[in-house]
């Protein structure tokens, strides 16, 4: 299932959250829903509000969640910046 | 006692949502413990490039969502041109040795020879190590940003630190990198654990050997090969 399309030059709800979310303070506040796991405790024991160190087990529960463009423009900025870096040659899935 | 303090109702506190709770509704992101710029390097194309305008900054970021969002909408190193690199380095630091807090620094770096080394998923996961903050100590001050450069024959990925494991100029009193305050001892033995680190985040068989070098060995190494100054 991928995400809702989006309208250009409409932002995603994603995104829109994403702009307005604030800075979790105290990860151990955060009870995460059931299938998701939290960042390994050793990494944040005595951690500074805001200062947490996440294992790689963690960080990649973002993977398929996080999945719209992260601002707005994106792909104009990135063309922009990237040109036609594209693949020099011809990649065949299977 | 007057009972458990915690595990009260907390509902004058507002909620907190992540991105799991609600993909589209959240109202708290992760912050990461750094900002964290990605740059590219374009390949030439054969016209007297100015190397100045093919090394860009993309993007900045300071959160695992806004990560995530870059690297989901962003090519893939396996799909980049020849003589391209991503560079993602904290922010300030520009990904040059010529840079003043990686001009007295070196680098871990491994190649993987041919096409077969499952590039996007090692790339991967030296970012998420980067930005997780996992590579070191909280206290080591070293790691200055990581780099992949696509070539021909082989895929190289490397990690900057800000020393080389001696004090530097200007590099204050303190038991930091580069400060009169760490021993050598204790300055080699961060600079190996981050190699090490490094070495696992890649997959690398323990007979696989990474080298750390200097940028400036490196420099003016010319054509003859810089000496690796430690090995893991």
């Amino acid at each position: 299932e991928t995400s809702k399309p989006v309208e250009p030059g409409q932002r995603s709800a994603q995104l829109t959250s994403l702009m307005s979310a604030r800075r979790l303070l105290n990860i151990n506040d955060v009870a995460y829903p059931s299938g998701f796991v939290s960042p390994n405790p050793s990494l944040n024991t005595g951690a500074p509000p805001g200062k947490f160190n996440y294992d790689r087990k963690f960080l990649l529960q973002f993977s398929r969640v996080f999945v719209e463009k992260p601002s707005d423009n994106w792909e104009t900025q990135l063309k922009q910046i990237m040109g036609d870096a594209e693949p020099s040659t011809a990649r065949s899935a299977n | 006692p007057n009972g458990s303090s915690s595990g009260g109702g907390n509902a004058d506190k507002d909620e907190q949502i992540t991105i799991f709770h609600d993909k589209d509704n959240f109202n708290v992101k992760h912050p990461l413990i750094h900002e964290w710029t990605l740059w590219f390097t374009k390949p030439p194309s054969g016209k007297g490039d100015n190397w100045n305008d093919l090394l860009k900054e993309v993007v900045t970021f300071d959160s695992v969502e806004e990560f995530w969002g870059v690297y989901n909408n962003i090519t893939p190193t396996s799909e980049l041109a020849l003589k391209s690199d991503y560079h993602l380095f904290k922010r300030g630091v520009r990904p040059e040795w010529e840079d003043p807090q990686n001009k007295h620094g070196g680098k871990w770096s491994y190649s993987f020879k041919g096409r077969a080394a499952p590039i996007d998923t090692l790339w991967l996961h030296v970012m998420l190590a980067a930005i997780g903050e996992t590579l070191e100590g909280p206290d080591d001050g070293e790691v200055m940003g990581v780099v992949v450069n696509v070539r021909r024959g082989f895929y190289r990925i490397g990690l900057w630190t800000k020393s080389v494991g001696r004090s530097m100029q200007g590099g204050g009193e303190g038991d930091t990198a580069g400060g009169k305050g760490r021993s050598p001892d204790k300055a080699k033995k961060v600079l190996e654990d981050i190699g090490r680190k490094f070495k696992e985040v890649l997959m690398l068989d323990q007979r696989e050997q990474v080298e750390f070098t200097g940028h400036t060995d490196s420099a003016h190494a010319g054509s003859t090969r810089a000496k690796a100054k430690l090995t893991v």
